[in-house]
């Protein structure tokens, strides 16, 4: 068992809100330089820059998880998290079937580009991510979690895109495995300051859309046997000895 | 004004709550934020919003509300239906925009609080 630090929420320059330094290589790099073992990949409605991210951390002592930043029919931010590439890429099926159908406006909203493990340009994404899909909350938390994902509400103490501030509190039974504050809370105060979250285990993350955010921004630090989803999963329920580093 | 005089002169349908619509208007709001109707929104008032979300049920239970009215041709999903049912809430939908029907619900006399 060893610590492990992780950031559960980093963009890339496929987010149109994100800087385009964040290439996947350049977060690989930064991440291994500043001892940040773990690094989930979560673009706004995407995932196409995941698989540049897993390859530019093959060798290295980086850990990629594959994930996306879901936006649902209720305007709700959620993290899906996955263990396996090709859990993802079933997950970026159903997203595909669910967009909007409106196409991304580079002037207003920012530029979607898609790039491999060396920067290279491979495409720029058409469709517009920053906006919902047409599942609700209690789908997305389902179908996520039957690919094998978990899923976490994003900033939950953000005023907009929050489960709190769009549904005014956590629906009972919905499947979280967590959720997350941002780095304007403590996250030892967030049960405090947010009585809404109930007994939920609370997560923090960068939520990165600049190297500058994702070295400043908040992190986890995981006891696990090894750089894992289902070791996180355990250690966030503190199950089997595994757990959070205070 | 009673709910059922507004479903009588508006394009309103009645999803769940038929026999709560002799329930008293005295104010209107709008806001799709379920956590700023927790916060505002008077007792007595209809609440027209586009979420269809079932949370909405128990936002309306818990501030009072006369009604919550769907706007936008949105639907609400199956559970807040009933939801509403069980909980006694009066839940309406309307083809209109939040800002056709919120014209049309103040020229009927219901004000903001």
């Amino acid at each position: 068992m060893r610590r492990f630090v992780a950031d559960l929420h980093v963009h890339t320059l496929l987010s149109p809100c994100a800087a385009v330094e964040m290439t996947p290589r350049n977060i690989v790099w930064h991440a291994a330089r500043h001892g940040i073992d773990i690094v989930a990949i979560t673009d706004h409605n995407a995932g196409d820059n995941v698989p540049a991210a897993l390859a530019a951390a093959k060798g290295t002592d980086v850990t990629v998880l594959p994930g996306m930043e879901v936006e649902t029919k209720e305007e709700v931010h959620l993290v899906a998290l996955f263990e396996k590439p090709r859990q993802l890429f079933a997950w970026e099926q159903v997203v595909a079937a669910h967009r909007s159908g409106r196409m991304n406006d580079t002037d207003r909203l920012g530029a979607q580009f898609v790039v491999d493990e060396e920067d290279n340009l491979v495409a720029v994404k058409e469709e517009m991510l920053l906006t919902s899909l047409s599942l609700s909350l209690n789908e997305v938390c389902d179908q996520v979690n039957a690919l094998g994902g978990l899923v976490i509400a994003s900033h939950v103490d953000r005023p907009a895109y929050s489960v709190l501030s769009q549904l005014g509190f956590i629906p009972p039974g919905l499947a979280l495995a967590a959720v997350e504050v941002s780095r304007r809370t403590p996250r030892a105060e967030a049960a405090k300051r947010f009585p809404a979250i109930g007994g939920l285990p609370v997560v923090t993350a960068s939520d990165a859309h600049t190297i500058e955010d994702f070295l400043s921004g908040p992190k986890m630090a995981f006891n696990l046997e090894a750089p894992t989803l289902a070791e996180i999963r355990q250690a966030i329920n503190n199950e089997n000895a595994r757990g959070v580093v205070l | 004004m009673t709910v059922n005089d507004l479903v009588g002169t508006l394009p309103l349908t009645v999803v769940a709550g038929q026999d709560r619509l002799a329930a008293e208007v005295t104010g209107g709001y709008v806001s799709d934020l379920l956590s700023n109707v927790m916060g505002f929104a008077a007792p007595g008032s209809v609440w027209v919003t586009m979420q269809g979300h079932q949370n909405i049920v128990a936002v309306a239970s818990l501030a009072g509300l006369a009604a919550v009215i769907v706007a936008g041709g949105a639907v609400p999903e199956p559970e807040t239906a009933a939801k509403a049912e069980t909980e006694g809430i009066v839940l309406l939908t309307t083809p209109l925009s939040s800002f056709e029907l919120v014209g049309q619900l103040y020229r009927s006399g219901v004000k903001g609080q």
